[in-house]
């Protein structure tokens, strides 16, 4: 009957507020990934993303990764660890919880794309440049 | 018909004022009347009405050779085809310059040319500005029928400015001409005869002229091109901009060839009033010195007394408050490099301030009239002037090296109008025969009272010069020699041909800047400066080291404005990047006084800007605003002061001489027994006299070369 | 069909297309036309005019009138050049620059375009074989051939002994007498196939053989003797009209 009338939407909506710690940190969660949903953690990864499945949701909607709140907005897919990637993006069923990644040593640990930070790659030019500045004397 | 040899002193375009000359004779081009003097080649009249001819060899400025055959043409009733550049005209000739027979004989001229001009246009840096690429794409036939090997030439070294790939040359002997009659020295010539026939030095020598740049321009292939622009750039990928130099105190017309914010090579541009087509190589070569040594940003001295770079408010404000601290304790010196614009904004600046002492860094002696009027700075009968004086006395200077391009004037008329000079100075090589008066000073007043053997010949002179250089007037009595020049020029002037309208005093000046900031009124030497130290000092580009660290107290300030760090910039406590002359728009004014303007083809490098814009901005930080806010306004400034400064292209006439030589009279002062000298007197001491060319690596290499010269035992001594 | 094929192939009309492989040799002299420093020749050469050839050498420019010294270059390089010994070094041109009061350039210019001036030492004889056409029809070869045998050489080099040079040069104006070769400033001339080694010999030997035609000729007269002109001048009033 609830459900008819879309009332049980109403309870589910307080719950998943509840769930996420009230009004003010839903609102906060809306602001930050523009998305309220409520899923079950499947787990946490090293930098302290955590990954959450619903799988009530439609397909490419049903996994989902919250940052780290340290990172506030300023988050990037590239944050996603190789071994949780896999799992985000349907690559495997199995998160890494469940089945622990093969470790190589080769293996470097993971680190997010650092274009527009300061660590970013600059080219520098090997073109002399075109106009020599002076340099003055040093004083005696 | 007539001889060839006819038409030769015509071709050569020397200019002495003709008498009204013999009629004029009839000849059709094309069927289109022409009407000629008598002797004019076909090739000229065919240039009177419009048609060119195609030539390699022939060459307005130089003698006639005859030997290239491009500029075969059909005569009516001639069975041969002519040499138009070496035939005169007769009545009623009727030329045809695009008949079968002129078209065909072009292209077997064509095809006996490209017989052994390798086929390496790709790789040849005159790609693109070729006569023998144009011709040949224009007359010439599409295929050849020469199968056997082609000739190879081994290259020449005639030093570092000018590229030999002689494999290319085409025998046009442009270049030995050239040599021979322009610019004076006698190195190139043909060897051998026949295909192996060659243009080269035969024993391996140096090309030492300060002219030599201009055989690039002359060869009509790629034989000679230029060195340090070797593999740069493709004419088409190139822009370029009509300016002037700045070298010396010529103004030669130039087109700056630049792209992607560098100079790649600077051309000269024709201007008949001054250097006709020429340029000196140092105007020519010394531009890779603009990208070298440059001040790209203001920099402050910091406390321990090293400059620092800084931003432009930073250096602004540390100028700006020791300018407005001084408190009328300012002064100015410009450099020989300055223009016109910055040269008002920064007199005006100091004057505002409550300054008297703006200097120029060259001297000019203020005895007598000194620089009120104009007449006694300039040099009066302009350079195109020379073709009709018969008598050119040279006063301490070395127009060789201190204005090549004008003494490239006096050898032609020295060569084409017999004209006599006489040197009073050190005997330096002018490259041509020059009578040698001696050195002592005293002579001077030996030919005003006329006691000297040579005051006849003076005297006797129908249109006599007298030339004074900037090294006689900087002499301790330089005021009192100039004086008594100034005395015997009136003297000879009364008695000359040419009358009021002959003008005989000349002053050489040996920097760009000096006629304008004379102009402008600022004061010529730095004594002022020396003797009253100001709390701050004003460097516009002054590099020359005409005022030191040394004659300023330890508390003056120096703020130093231009685009090179040179000696200025070194003793500077502010420094201010200012433009460089291919950088900005600009006036300057050469020796004749004629006012030109140079256009901006960079923008200034770095946080550089426009000199006049600095001043300005300068002003107001100061307080003591300038009322102008563009470059119209600052040459409404400029007018105001000196209208001539921006009449553009015109010599604005100078005279009242009766005046000058009066007040000459009562200069009074002790002569200097020291010989007159020269700072200029061989090809090494030409390369490096400003902030550019000292900042440039091809003089650098011009230098080297010529010391390296120094042990060549073939150089004939 | 193969022959059919072979024929259209070399028909006129396709091979018309084709660039041929004809070569000419090549049409440049052994000469150099650029100076190199050797151990005999460089610029401290030494030379001067001996005092008789000075004189000599006053006495050709004064041919000149004034402003025309110029002109008196070729008599004093060839004066130079014989004082030498058959070849001129740079020195000897500088010489002849400073007298006549002209540029190097302007001598170096005249002693290259001259083939007669040999910018290089040559031997005491220098041997020269006309090999142009008259010549070669009329046997040049042979005469190559015996001096090449006989002394080893081959055309623009020196014996070791530096007595003889040989070269291959150009018409001489002697065709009437071909073949021919002129050894220093005389011409042997109607060389039959012992003359040359003949000459080369008493050369050697140190005798100088007699100049001129060896077929017994006095000069370029007929080789059969005179078809013309045979009887003696006819005098005067020969076949005037009697009635004069």
């Amino acid at each position: 009957m609830a459900s008819y009338f879309g009332i049980d939407k109403i309870f589910k909506a307080l719950r998943i507020i509840r769930d996420h710690g009230g009004i003010r940190a839903s609102l906060y969660q809306l602001y930050r990934v523009d998305d309220l949903k409520d899923g079950t953690l499947v787990g946490e990864d090293a930098m302290g993303n955590k990954y959450y499945e619903n799988k009530q949701l439609t397909l490419g909607r049903n996994r989902w990764v919250i940052y780290n709140p340290s990172v506030g907005t300023d988050y990037d897919g590239s944050m996603v660890p190789a071994e949780w990637f896999g799992w985000l993006h349907h690559k495997t069923d199995q998160p890494p919880t469940k089945v622990a990644p093969t470790s190589y040593g080769w293996q470097s640990g993971h680190q997010m794309n650092v274009t527009g930070t300061a660590d970013a790659y600059m080219p520098y030019s090997t073109t002399k440049p075109k106009v020599e500045a002076w340099t003055p004397p040093k004083a005696a | 018909m007539g001889h060839p040899g006819e038409g030769l002193l015509l071709g050569m375009g020397a200019t002495r004022a003709q008498s009204s000359g013999p009629e004029k004779i009839e000849v059709f081009i094309d069927d289109q009347p022409v009407m000629v003097p008598p002797g004019t080649t076909v090739l000229q009249a065919a240039a009177e009405a419009g048609v060119e001819i195609p030539r390699f060899c022939y060459h307005e400025r130089l003698s006639v050779a005859g030997n290239c055959r491009m500029c075969l043409v059909e005569v009516e009733k001639s069975v041969k085809p002519v040499a138009a550049c070496a035939m005169p005209v007769m009545k009623g000739w009727r030329i045809k310059t695009d008949s079968d027979m002129t078209r065909k004989a072009r292209e077997g001229v064509m095809e006996f040319l490209l017989i052994n001009h390798p086929l390496d246009c790709p790789i040849c840096d005159q790609g693109g500005e070729c006569d023998l690429q144009d011709q040949s794409m224009a007359f010439g036939s599409d295929r050849s029928r020469f199968l056997d090997n082609k000739r190879a030439v081994e290259d020449k070294n005639i030093g570092p400015l000018v590229k030999t790939i002689m494999t290319r040359c085409i025998h046009c002997t442009r270049c030995v001409r050239f040599a021979s009659e322009v610019a004076g020295v006698e190195d190139l010539g043909t060897t051998g005869r026949g295909s192996d026939m060659q243009i080269g030095t035969y024993v391996e020598k140096m090309l030492m002229s300060e002219l030599s740049g201009n055989v690039i321009d002359l060869c009509p292939v790629g034989a000679l091109t230029s060195k340090p622009y070797a593999f740069t750039a493709r004419p088409w990928e190139i822009r370029r901009t009509d300016s002037v130099d700045v070298m010396d105190a010529v103004g030669s017309n130039i087109v700056v060839n630049h792209r992607t914010g560098e100079v790649l090579r600077i051309l000269p541009r024709t201007n008949e009033e001054i250097n006709e087509e020429w340029l000196s190589d140092k105007s020519r070569f010394a531009c890779d010195g603009l990208k070298r040594q440059r001040l790209v940003y203001p920099m402050v001295k910091d406390s321990s007394g090293e400059l620092r770079p800084c931003q432009w408010e930073d250096a602004l404000l540390v100028a700006g408050r020791a300018l407005a601290a001084a408190q009328g304790s300012v002064a100015a010196v410009a450099g020989g490099l300055a223009d016109a614009e910055s040269l008002v904004a920064l007199k005006d600046l100091v004057n505002k301030l409550g300054g008297e002492a703006t200097c120029t860094e060259e001297i000019f002696p203020e005895d007598g009239s000194g620089t009120d009027l104009r007449s006694s700075y300039l040099l009066n009968t302009t350079i195109a002037g020379v073709e009709e004086a018969d008598l050119v006395l040279l006063v301490g200077t070395n127009p060789r090296f201190e204005a090549p391009l004008f003494n490239a004037r006096l050898r032609k008329a020295w060569v084409h109008n017999e004209l006599d000079v006489a040197v009073l100075g050190p005997n330096v090589n002018l490259t041509y025969e020059a009578e040698h008066i001696g050195e002592d000073p005293a002579i001077i007043e030996k030919l005003l009272s006329g006691t000297h053997p040579f005051s006849q010949r003076l005297k006797a002179a129908r249109r006599p010069m007298v030339v004074v250089g900037s090294a006689l007037l900087s002499r301790p009595d330089g005021g009192l020699l100039y004086a008594r020049l100034q005395q015997l020029a009136h003297q000879l002037r009364a008695g000359c041909e040419g009358g009021a309208e002959w003008r005989v005093l000349n002053v050489l000046h040996r920097v760009a800047s000096q006629v304008a900031a004379l102009d402008l009124g600022y004061t010529p030497g730095v004594s002022k400066v020396r003797n009253a130290p100001p709390q701050v000092l004003y460097l516009l580009g002054a590099d020359e080291g005409a005022i030191t660290r040394e004659d300023l107290p330890a508390d003056c300030l120096v703020i130093y404005q231009g685009h090179h760090g040179d000696r200025g910039a070194e003793m500077a406590d502010v420094v201010l990047p200012g433009a460089a002359y291919t950088e900005k728009m600009a006036t300057y004014v050469n020796t004749e006084g004629r006012a030109q303007q140079a256009q901006a083809a960079l923008v200034p490098p770095g946080m550089a800007r426009e000199d006049w814009k600095i001043i300005r901005a300068l002003s107001e930080v100061v307080g003591a605003q300038l009322p102008y806010d563009n470059l119209a306004e600052v040459r409404d400034r400029l007018t105001e002061v000196s209208p001539n400064l921006t009449r553009y292209g015109d010599v604005e006439e100078a005279n009242y001489f009766a005046q000058a030589s009066a007040l000459a009279q009562l200069v009074k002062g002790k002569q200097e027994a020291a010989p007159i000298d020269v700072p200029q007197k061989v090809l090494e001491d030409f390369y490096m006299t400003n902030s550019v060319s000292r900042a440039s690596p091809t003089m650098a290499k011009c230098i080297a070369a010529i010391k390296k010269e120094a042990a060549n035992r073939h150089r004939d001594k | 069909m193969l022959t059919r094929l072979a024929r259209a192939l070399t028909s006129p009309s396709v091979r018309e297309g084709v660039r041929g492989v004809h070569r000419t040799a090549p049409a440049a002299s052994d000469a150099l036309f650029v100076h190199r420093d050797t151990a005999q020749n460089n610029p401290d050469t030494p030379f001067e005019f001996t005092a008789e050839n000075k004189k000599r050498a006053e006495a050709i420019m004064s041919i000149y009138p004034d402003g025309h010294k110029k002109a008196a270059v070729i008599p004093l390089l060839d004066l130079a050049q014989r004082q030498v010994g058959n070849w001129l070094p740079i020195t000897a041109m500088h010489t002849v620059a400073k007298m006549l009061d002209m540029p190097r350039m302007r001598v170096y210019e005249v002693a290259t375009f001259y083939t007669m001036y040999m910018r290089n030492p040559v031997g005491k004889y220098h041997v020269q074989v006309c090999t142009t056409t008259p010549c070669w029809l009329r046997g040049s070869d042979q005469v190559m051939a015996v001096i090449k045998d006989k002394l080893g050489l081959i055309p623009g080099h020196t014996t070791p002994d530096g007595l003889f040079t040989l070269s291959e040069v150009e018409c001489l104006g002697a065709c009437v007498n071909a073949p021919m070769m002129q050894i220093n400033d005389d011409y042997y001339e109607d060389l039959g196939d012992s003359d040359v080694s003949e000459i080369l010999d008493s050369l050697a030997a140190g005798r100088t053989p007699k100049a001129g035609p060896r077929s017994g000729r006095f000069a370029a007269e007929p080789a059969g003797g005179l078809t013309t002109l045979t009887g003696p001048p006819p005098g005067p009033g020969f076949r005037v009209r009697d009635d004069l």
